[in-house]
């Protein structure tokens, strides 16, 4: 039996890839920026995971993989939706959260979840990429400012300018118009990130409003999102240190959820073995212990989790 | 004897190209073919007159001169029907007849009426309040006055009995076509929906004994099945007023790992739902047949307080075991986008899992509704065994 098993979000731009031991503790998160779907971007994001955590895909017992490229994955045993994998993730993050607001770069979902993160509505955005990832981008490149950098510049905002919602494209055209009359950067990229908090809040309209809310996504790092989401959401939005990995987390725990059911008896087995062990350990420094504690033999649950 | 398969291409291939059909159809015969629009005109009528009638179908081409006379706003039905009488797509149609249950259909019909100067276009005002007894009078007038427009222009007597001989006709049709409904959904054949939708579409522009004949083959060359995979996801598909939505839509949903096991869609079960009585006046059934057909598919185009459409999909739900719907409607389509938050209110009340797709006249980005679709159907298997691993064991980094 294998002791680790991984989840894969092979996104729209970023690739995501998160490995936990099975007790469920995140062994490692790795995320790779790309191409559109790329398969390059993706193997970056397992081989620098598989490379951070000392293992082998020989190590890995269950790959579950989601996102736009879940079915281009070989090394990946099922696959799941986003939605069925963010909501995972974002539950076990946040474990009070009942809404999910995830936007990342090709896509943004409202997902409204159970205690266990199960999926009970979701709302995703039409093929329009509006209020996602691509809709900043395309609006940084329009002003000429890092991606990176666009939240801060619009939290600076002091005017409440209106751009359209509706388009990527109308959008940029209206951008070009507003900084034309004279407009501000800060005014216009406040007025951008305005744009995507009511995209967003007509998502959540789809799927009914509740709370506590969490975001995910790569757009969860970008204060003023965060920022214009909240206030024309009215409640706080839960930030989790790693919102763009939840996708990933899900698949993981889909993965160890499959595998742990299917070495059921072996666990079990192992369990004991564990308890023994912990036993053994209340008697003796480390059991098997012949004066060299760090040489002694490796059993039973401990063992196989690498402690 | 024909395969099933070999019947169901013949008709696949009719049902992509009526008016090839049709043309067809009209050479063999020297008669008139007639145009009809959905989703309530009596194509007995038509047929009682000599006529072949043919529910006309929206186009696959693009929308090219059409876009000058209707907005983008429109339906893609309506869209599709313009765009068809000005790019000479229509041009085997001799006249429409229509009765009206849509005010962007009735846009599309004045725009027909104005491009298509040399083909009449009739049309017969069906009232849709179903519950008072004044409009049952009224419906009888206006089959009276299709048939009187239908003999003038077809030069014909449509009598009683040619009428009451059509309505037999079209009922065996039906009748075959709900026999193969009620087969598919307890289990014992396995028709895809995308095949569903050629049986039933076929029937819309086949002459209806050539149709039949065809059925009844089709159901003799069929296999008996033992049920569904045990792993597939039985599904509903509801809604989908007007035109048939595109088959690789419908392909595309059952190849996530789901079996739609029933449907209320125009180009599906609520256009064969009901028959016209075979007893009495003829012209009686069929206004009969008007509100019968409300009663038991009922429709947001109509309004009658007895009947709804969320209960009766809920019913249907239960008959045929479905475990989650996907509602289909066309983009702009106005009576079902303003009636599809009382659908969604009660499959939520019942706890039904279930997704909205819109579709639009050409262009579906089907990863993305793969997506959506998938995540239906896993709401669906993982929601029926909850995770066994409890989130507060699970312990990701800070």
């Amino acid at each position: 039996m294998k002791s680790y098993v991984m989840g894969i979000d092979f996104g729209s731009t970023t690739a995501k890839t998160v490995i936990l031991d099975l007790k469920g503790k995140v062994v490692v998160s790795c995320v790779a920026h790309m191409g559109a779907v790329s398969g390059e971007g993706v193997k970056a994001s397992t081989e620098g995971a598989l490379k951070q955590a000392g293992l082998t895909q020989a190590d890995i017992g269950r790959t579950v993989s989601t996102g736009y490229g879940r079915r281009m994955l070989d090394i990946a045993d099922k696959n799941f939706t986003e939605i069925t994998c963010h909501a995972r993730g974002a539950v076990t993050m946040v474990p009070e959260a009942r809404l999910v607001i995830d936007i990342g770069g090709q896509d943004s979902k409202v997902i409204s979840v159970d205690a266990n993160g199960l999926v009970a509505q979701f709302a995703m955005n039409d093929r329009c990429a509006a209020g996602t990832g691509k809709f900043l981008e395309v609006l940084a490149r329009a002003m000429e400012i890092r991606l990176e950098d666009m939240g801060d510049v619009a939290l600076a905002a002091k005017e409440k300018l209106k751009i359209s919602s509706m388009c990527a494209t109308f959008a940029e055209t209206e951008v070009i118009s507003l900084l034309a009359e004279g407009q501000t950067k800060p005014d216009v990229l406040g007025a951008v990130h305005a744009a995507i908090a009511s995209r967003t809040i007509g998502l959540v309209g789809r799927v009914g409003k509740k709370g506590p809310v969490v975001m995910t996504g790569g757009v969860a790092k970008n204060p003023a999102a965060v920022h214009y989401i909240q206030e024309a959401l009215g409640m706080p939005l839960i930030l989790p240190g790693d919102p763009q990995t939840a996708g990933a987390l899900g698949a993981a725990l889909i993965a160890l959820d499959d595998y742990r059911s299917e070495h059921k008896a072996e666990l079990a087995a192992m369990e004991e073995d564990g308890i023994e062990a912990q036993m053994a350990e209340d008697k003796a420094c480390v059991p098997g212990c012949r004066g060299n504690p760090t040489a002694a033999p490796k059993k039973g649950l401990l063992g196989a989790l690498g402690f | 004897m024909p395969t099933s398969e070999e019947i169901l291409a013949r008709l696949a291939r009719i049902a992509e190209d009526p008016n090839r059909y049709a043309e067809a159809w009209k050479k063999a015969r020297g008669r008139k073919v007639i145009g009809t629009f959905p989703m309530n005109f009596p194509l007995e009528l038509v047929h009682a007159a000599g006529a072949l009638p043919v529910v006309v179908q929206e186009s696959g081409q693009p929308i090219t001169l059409g876009r000058t006379l209707l907005f983008e706003f429109y339906c893609g039905y309506t869209r599709s029907l313009t765009d068809q009488a000005m790019t000479g797509q229509m041009e085997v149609f001799d006249a429409f007849f229509l009765v009206d249950h849509c005010v962007a259909l009735l846009g599309a019909a004045d725009a027909m009426r104005f491009e298509l100067t040399d083909k009449p276009i009739f049309l017969a005002q069906y009232m849709a309040s179903m519950d008072e007894a004044w409009n049952v009078p009224e419906i009888r007038k206006q089959i009276d006055l299709l048939r009187a427009q239908l003999e003038e222009f077809c030069g014909v007597t449509i009598t009683d009995a040619a009428i009451a001989h059509s309505i037999r006709l079209y009922n065996r049709n039906r009748q075959l076509l709900r026999h193969l409904y009620d087969l598919r959904r307890a289990g014992r054949i396995r028709i895809t929906a995308g095949q569903m939708q050629v049986l039933v579409k076929s029937s819309m522009v086949m002459d209806v004994e050539e149709h039949t004949s065809l059925l009844a083959d089709y159901l003799a060359a069929l296999e008996q099945e033992n049920g569904f995979g045990e792993d597939l996801v039985k599904l509903h598909l509801s809604g989908h007023f007007c035109h048939a939505p595109p088959i690789a839509l419908l392909d595309m949903i059952e190849s996530c790992g789901a079996v739609v096991v029933d449907d209320d869609l125009f180009a599906g079960f609520r256009y064969i739902s009901t028959d016209v009585p075979e007893t009495g006046d003829p012209a009686d059934g069929l206004t009969r047949w008007y509100f019968d057909r409300n009663t038991n598919v009922p429709c947001s185009t109509q309004a009658q307080k007895t009947v709804d459409w969320e209960t009766y999909l809920v019913k249907s739900l239960e008959k045929s075991g479905a475990e989650g719907v996907i509602i289909l409607m066309a983009k702009f389509c106005e009576p079902h986008m303003l009636y599809y938050p009382e659908l969604r209110k009660e499959l939520d009340r019942c706890g039904v899992p279930h997704l909205l797709i819109e579709t639009e006249h050409l262009g579906l980005p089907l990863e993305q509704l793969r997506t959506r679709v998938e995540a239906l159907l896993e709401r669906v298997s993982r929601g029926a065994v909850a995770s066994p691993a409890p989130a507060r064991h699970l312990q990701p980094h800070p």
